[in-house]
């Protein structure tokens, strides 16, 4: 069956591999919606839109079109991605989008990574969970070349990292999207002017285009009618959320993001990682979450890494860490004082 | 003894590393001044906070000053029977040591210390790697606007410094000590030259650049949190200071 949106314009879903279903066969071949929502869902998107539509936008419209509830359409996508998650397993025959090689990273007078092997894999949510301390955003901030290893090799596809000149690595960033742990929001520029700050730096888009992009991102976050609060305005969340606005504007193929639930209540906790999972089911990014939400974060991702000390005591299916004997990382995964880690 | 022989070299060695960092970040920023895109709405909104909202300090700084050399002045030359080369001390005075001097301190203390405050929250709120994560190169986006606008505002300032200097002169020596008003810039016109105030011009330019460098360095590198920045701001003012004082000897001795 050939419907309007899934097959004629690729969407940025139908863009990864090995993903064919775009957002709205999924929806409904989950029985979230039915065949003829959809239909009218893609119709008035293109009415809407003058003739194009993007099709991983299709769950709003299903939403503002009254066939689906907000919570709904979450449920629904979650629901798609457990399914994908519980059937994913590590394919070594597929090269990973982001490769680091033996890095060793030594902070005053500290092996913070010693050694660190790992692989990121494609169009995947992968977890890097640890102590404090034990190297996660070091880690992050070397897959985005803000550190430089003291051994070892970065790669981010076929280039490494080290190697590159400083406007070949500005090309390689370009692929990328970081969340920061406080959100780095400018302080002097409101919400809007947050958003669209990279599309006025990096592109050449009439303020026009750029507007429309930057309320777009709003409304996947949940923000609209925040566009003019500054960043000292907003709760933690809406912080987060902006930020995350932020990081999704420039269409990244990678999108890193650290510790984007830490200090939040577990309601707003909840909310943030429905919307990780809304964001990958609709665009398939590669994404990576430093997370200290254990044992929650491994519903969301569908690799973990577990990182100890700096080096890599786990690195495979979400599935299969929560069954690991592993002494240090069943005490970290139960939170046990008791252990191979004492902390009192 | 060992000890202290450890301490002194492990100083000097920090030293030399720190004014290697200092002089490859000026490096950097110069590198980075011919290249696109040029941001001038940046470079505007720094010359405005820079310049125009330093203003009233240097107004109220340079009148006082300009007022209290007249007195001081007036009563030394009296003692001689000088009091007609009142004019040209304080003219003189003010162009070339104290009207760049105390124009680049004041707008340390106003705009460095604020601009390296603003630079290390930026730094230990991940604003700066958030900028370079974007592609945007932070030196070309924060910083060298800011050493820009610093050249160009403290000159003009300084300038703005020795006209209201000079008329705080006049208040007190012909106003209030009754001094003629014909003697008091009769004097300035005839031994103030163009040598003179491009001294001071020079010196101007040279105490914007280590304002706006040293004070944006400092804030650039920030580390350790809260008590970072306040130490970055301390260390950015004092180093300022000192450095606009050490440079103002050199500098007035190889124009003298």
């Amino acid at each position: 069956m050939s419907r309007p949106g899934s097959s004629d314009e690729p969407s940025r879903s139908a863009r990864a591999e090995g993903f064919p279903l775009s957002l709205g066969d999924q929806l409904v071949a989950n029985g979230c919606v039915t065949p003829r929502q959809l239909d009218l869902a893609l119709q008035r998107q293109r009415a809407g839109t003058g003739g194009t539509h993007e099709a991983h936008l299709v769950g709003r419209t299903l939403v503002e079109m009254g066939c689906i509830t907000q919570s709904a359409l979450l449920q629904c996508l979650y629901h798609q991605f457990a399914l994908e998650r519980d059937a994913y397993t590590v394919d070594e025959t597929v090269r990973p989008v982001i490769r680091m090689e033996r890095v060793v990273k030594i902070l005053d007078n500290r092996r913070v990574l010693d050694a660190v092997d790992l692989s990121i894999p494609a169009n995947r949510v992968t977890a890097i969970i640890g102590m404090s301390g034990g190297g996660k955003s070091v880690t992050l901030k070397h897959m985005v070349g803000l550190m430089k290893p003291d051994q070892g090799t970065v790669w981010v596809g076929e280039e490494a990292l080290g190697r590159l000149s400083s406007r070949e690595l500005t090309r390689v960033r370009g692929r990328f999207s970081l969340l920061f742990q406080g959100g780095a929001l400018f302080d002097s520029m409101n919400v809007f002017d947050n958003v669209a700050f990279p599309l006025r730096e990096k592109t050449g888009l009439a303020e026009a285009e750029i507007r429309l992009r930057v309320m777009r991102c709003l409304e996947e976050v949940n923000l609209v009618g925040m566009e003019r609060k500054y960043p000292d305005e907003l709760s933690g969340g809406m912080m987060k959320r902006a930020a995350l606005a932020r990081a999704l504007v420039t269409n990244p193929e990678i999108l890193l993001l650290d510790e984007p639930t830490a200090g939040l209540d577990p309601i707003i906790e909840n909310a943030i990682h429905y919307l990780i999972c809304d964001t990958f089911m609709r665009t398939r990014y590669t994404m990576v979450v430093i997370s200290h939400a254990v044992p929650e974060i491994f519903n969301w991702c569908h690799h973990v890494i577990v990182l100890h000390r700096g080096k890599v005591l786990f690195s495979g299916p979400s599935r299969e860490v929560v069954t690991s004997r592993d002494p240090v990382i069943r005490q970290f995964i139960r939170g046990d004082l008791d252990g191979p880690i004492q902390v009192i | 003894m060992v000890d202290f022989v450890r301490y002194i070299g492990s100083l000097t060695l920090d030293v030399i590393r720190e004014m290697g960092r200092l002089f490859l970040f000026l490096w950097e920023v110069l590198r980075s001044v011919p290249t696109p895109p040029y941001r001038w709405g940046n470079f505007l909104k720094q010359v405005h906070f820079i310049g125009i909202r330093s203003l009233f300090v240097i107004a109220l700084t340079a009148v006082f000053t300009g007022m209290v050399l007249a007195l001081q002045g007036y009563y030394t030359l009296s003692r001689f029977g000088s009091e007609a080369l009142l004019g040209p001390a304080v003219a003189l005075s003010i162009i070339r040591e104290l009207g760049p001097v105390l124009s680049g301190l004041m707008v340390t203390g106003r705009a460095g210390s604020a601009l390296t405050a603003e630079l290390g929250i930026m730094r230990i709120r991940e604003q700066i790697d958030a900028l370079d994560v974007m592609g945007i190169s932070p030196l070309k986006f924060l910083v060298t606007p800011r050493i820009e606008a610093g050249l160009l505002a403290v000159p003009l300032l300084t300038v703005l410094f020795d006209v209201i200097g000079v008329w705080g002169g006049y208040l007190v020596a012909v106003r209030l000590l009754g001094m003629s008003g014909g003697t008091y810039f009769g004097g300035i016109e005839s031994a103030v030259g163009m040598h003179d105030i491009v001294t001071g011009l020079i010196k101007s330019l040279c105490f914007g650049l280590i304002v706006t460098w040293i004070c944006t360095y400092k804030g650039y590198f920030t580390r350790r949190g809260a008590e970072g920045v306040s130490q970055a701001t301390t260390s950015a003012v004092v180093m300022s200071s000192v450095l606009i004082l050490i440079c103002d000897y050199f500098i007035t001795s190889i124009m003298l």
